[in-house]
């Protein structure tokens, strides 16, 4: 017993020691990004991708190992919901894979371990969408390459509209607004246009319109929710509850079946929400509904999400691993890569290719993805926008002041930091 | 070889143990060894303790004691040490504080409420007051072997405000049902009925043994001084079942603090945190990243729960 005592204080007072013994280094940012070799890849690569792209990605893979004969690309694939925790553990472990997927928000926090590689100048950054790139950078140095973006549209019924008397798509806030109310009162709709009333992810929702309105929100070192702007956004966005538009107790997995049986008359998604609606829609549903960008008030501007893809300073084969990254993002191939599993391109030029500019409903997301916008990418945006969602929910359900919900915000954000 | 060894040492001690008699020098030596064959028998155990208990409790109550971020990953001893500041700033968190104050309710009702249900159940089924038993032993038990996630599927159809059962029963007497779940009055005390639902009939198995266990002439006793049911049970029911009663209070109260999963499930903490719990912000916090934060609000649990514990054996614990 007491010997056991002993070696628990030994444990604690040695690890205070260490503790007290070393500072924090700087870590994340300002570093030089080392060049990668000429010639082919070689040797095995091994990379950690998510979701559909996980299961897809090692069929896919084996084109670059018939223009690389010697390199093998070795895929895990990784659930969504334990992505996060494993990249986490590969890092304090040192046993990180050489390439994964990373989600643009968590780009901040893995960054910032010092864990991931600077991106090379092999990879040209023009190529891609800026706001898309932007969620690579930290501290001024990009950490990462996007592999496939996404972004919110307002999806409407198109019929129901045009009889509430709007032929066109809703162009202003105001336009927005008038056709959500319209299509309840002349088009026997129960609600005009569902917005997300709080909970997790409804700030994507809720910056475009505050980004619409010319609000900065946030940048590297600096969170501002207490300005004008936001707080315009934000009673523009609770109106739309207020005035019984927008229900604020959808139940989950009502969204599609009421928007197809036309009880709700709009709503605003990204791109997946295109396939749901003609498998649920049915035959010749995709005539009854059009996507439009984000209406405007000083511009027009959404969110850009999606998932970047990354190398690990551990990585056993690093200069391999950004060829590979290289050529997952060359035009053709990001076509191909979204003919396998709809991921939209991060390059622009891909756009032009007639898979995508034929498309029906493509066009207008990439005409928005040219000004989309992601938040910075900060360590503790996670959890800077947990607590923004909680106060969207307190604005949209409980009629909070749409002044102090910006303040409310502003102050947990302060005490949050930007990890900086 | 060795259990040969082994099995000497006993008879030795035996001699060597008369009261009184000074320690010869000689018997320094099979001290020594019964020392070490005692540690290596208990090394196993020991070795496991040590390194997959102890080392993380110690670990993480020096985690509490920095600002550790999932930042620092791969330089954990380059934190700073801010001493009790993760605790202050634990309890200026508007929002831990919310999380408290709705697992204290949650406890508060809850854990009587399973009690009195589970007591109730498990008196009827013994007094015989139901016939076909053991169905409903088997019933009553089956939510609580069932996994939480069938259960939330199920709990959110009956308590959906347009197709679901409670509110449809409520339609037929005329009242219009609430949406349970998305009302912020209302989401909590609908987590502490399923709760109750599904731990009651664990409890009910334990209550039924401890009343098995009273010596049936004790009722007879008690009838022949003219006691009705209600004295029987209040006079030697419940004093014979105390120590029964005590177990049931304490597991409960420590599950019930730890109340995460019904939460999860239902409604993610909503509407509006009114069902946020502290073991659910705990696990908010870590995957925020905080570590020192979420560790030091993993304490602050862990000293309410023995509190509750501590309590409970005050105030049931045997009184001889």
């Amino acid at each position: 017993m007491r010997g056991k005592q002993r070696l628990g204080v030994a444990v604690v007072a040695l690890a205070a020691i260490a503790m007290a013994g070393c500072g924090r280094g700087s870590g994340g940012g300002g570093e030089e990004a080392k060049s990668v070799g000429d010639g082919k890849a070689t040797g095995e690569i091994t990379v950690w991708a998510m979701g559909a792209e996980g299961e897809k990605l090692a069929a896919f893979a084996k084109q670059f190992s018939t223009e690389n004969p010697g390199a093998t690309v070795n895929v895990t694939a990784v659930p969504w919901d334990a992505a996060h925790q494993k990249i986490a553990t590969a890092i304090a472990a040192k046993q990180t894979p050489d390439v994964s997927m990373i989600g643009t928000t968590w780009q901040g926090e893995f960054a910032k371990t010092g864990a991931l590689d600077p991106t090379p100048n092999l990879i040209d950054k023009s190529a891609f969408f800026p706001g898309a790139w932007d969620t690579t950078v930290v501290n001024a140095t990009s950490y990462a390459v996007p592999w496939y973006v996404e972004t919110r549209l307002i999806y409407y019924r198109k019929d129901l509209a045009a009889q509430a008397g709007f032929m066109s798509a809703p162009k202003t806030w105001d336009e927005l607004k008038a056709m959500a109310k319209a299509m309840q009162e002349k088009a026997g709709v129960k609600w005009g246009l569902s917005l997300q009333p709080g909970k997790t992810g409804s700030w994507q929702s809720v910056l475009p319109f505050a980004w619409s309105n010319g609000a900065e929100v946030a940048t590297a070192d600096k969170l501002s929710f207490d300005k004008p702007e936001v707080v315009e956004a934000l009673a523009y966005y609770q109106s739309f509850f207020t005035e019984k538009i927008s229900p604020t107790d959808l139940p989950d997995g009502t969204l599609e079946p009421d928007f197809v049986k036309g009880q709700i008359g709009a709503f605003v998604s990204g791109p997946w929400h295109v396939g749901l609606l003609n498998e649920q829609g049915g035959a010749g549903f995709s005539d009854k509904f059009a996507v439009a960008p984000m209406p405007t008030k000083k511009s027009s501007t959404s969110f850009i999400g999606g998932s970047n893809l990354a190398v690990f300073k551990d990585a056993k084969n690093r200069d391999s691993a950004w060829k590979f990254i290289a050529w997952l993002t060359k035009p053709e191939v990001q076509v191909k890569w979204y003919q396998t599993v709809n991921d939209l391109p991060a390059v622009q030029k891909s756009w032009d290719d007639p898979a995508l500019s034929g498309d029906k409903f493509l066009p207008t997301f990439g005409a928005q993805l040219k000004s989309a916008k992601a938040p910075p990418a900060i360590s503790t945006w996670e959890q800077v926008a947990a607590a923004f969602d909680i106060e969207v929910e307190k604005l949209a359900k409980a009629g909070q002041d749409p002044a102090a919900t910006a303040k409310a915000v502003q102050t947990k954000a302060d005490s949050i930091g930007t990890g900086g | 070889m060795a259990t040969a060894r082994v099995a000497t040492v006993p008879a030795k001690q035996v001699g060597a143990q008369s009261p009184g008699r000074p320690a010869p020098v000689a018997r320094t030596r099979p001290r020594w060894r019964q020392a070490v064959t005692g540690w290596a028998f208990a090394a196993p155990f020991s070795v496991l303790f040590l390194v997959f208990m102890a080392v993380p409790v110690v670990a993480s109550l020096v985690m509490s004691l920095t600002d550790l971020r999932a930042t620092d990953l791969r330089h954990p001893f380059g934190v700073n040490f801010v001493g009790l500041d993760n605790y202050a700033k634990l309890f200026s968190d508007g929002l831990f504080r919310r999380a408290a104050v709705n697992t204290l309710i949650f406890v508060a009702i809850g854990v009587p409420l399973t009690i009195v249900t589970g007591l109730a159940a498990a008196s009827a089924l013994n007094s015989g007051l139901v016939r076909l038993r053991a169905l409903f032993r088997v019933g009553f038990y089956l939510p609580v072997v069932t996994s939480i996630v069938a259960i939330a599927v199920i709990w959110r159809f009956l308590l959906d405000p347009g197709a679901g059962l409670v509110d449809n029963l409520l339609a037929l007497v005329g009242i219009d049902g609430p949406n349970w779940l998305f009302d912020t009055s209302l989401a909590l005390p609908s987590l502490i009925v399923m709760a109750t639902w599904r731990n009651f009939g664990f409890l009910m198995v334990i209550f039924l043994a401890g009343l098995q266990s009273i010596p049936i002439h004790l009722y007879e006793a008690a009838k022949l001084d003219g006691a009705g049911r209600w004295q029987q049970f209040r006079h030697v029911t419940l004093p014979m079942l105390r120590p029964t009663l005590l177990f049931g209070g304490v597991v409960t109260g420590i599950g019930y603090l730890q109340l995460f999963e019904e939460p999860f499930v239902m409604t993610q903490g909503g509407p509006l945190s009114s069902t946020l719990s502290v073991s659910y912000h705990i696990y908010n916090q870590f995957g925020f990243g905080n570590y020192g934060y979420a560790a030091a609000a993993s304490y602050v649990l862990f000293v309410a729960i023995v509190g509750l514990s501590l309590l409970q054996f005050r105030l049931l614990g045997s009184r001889d």
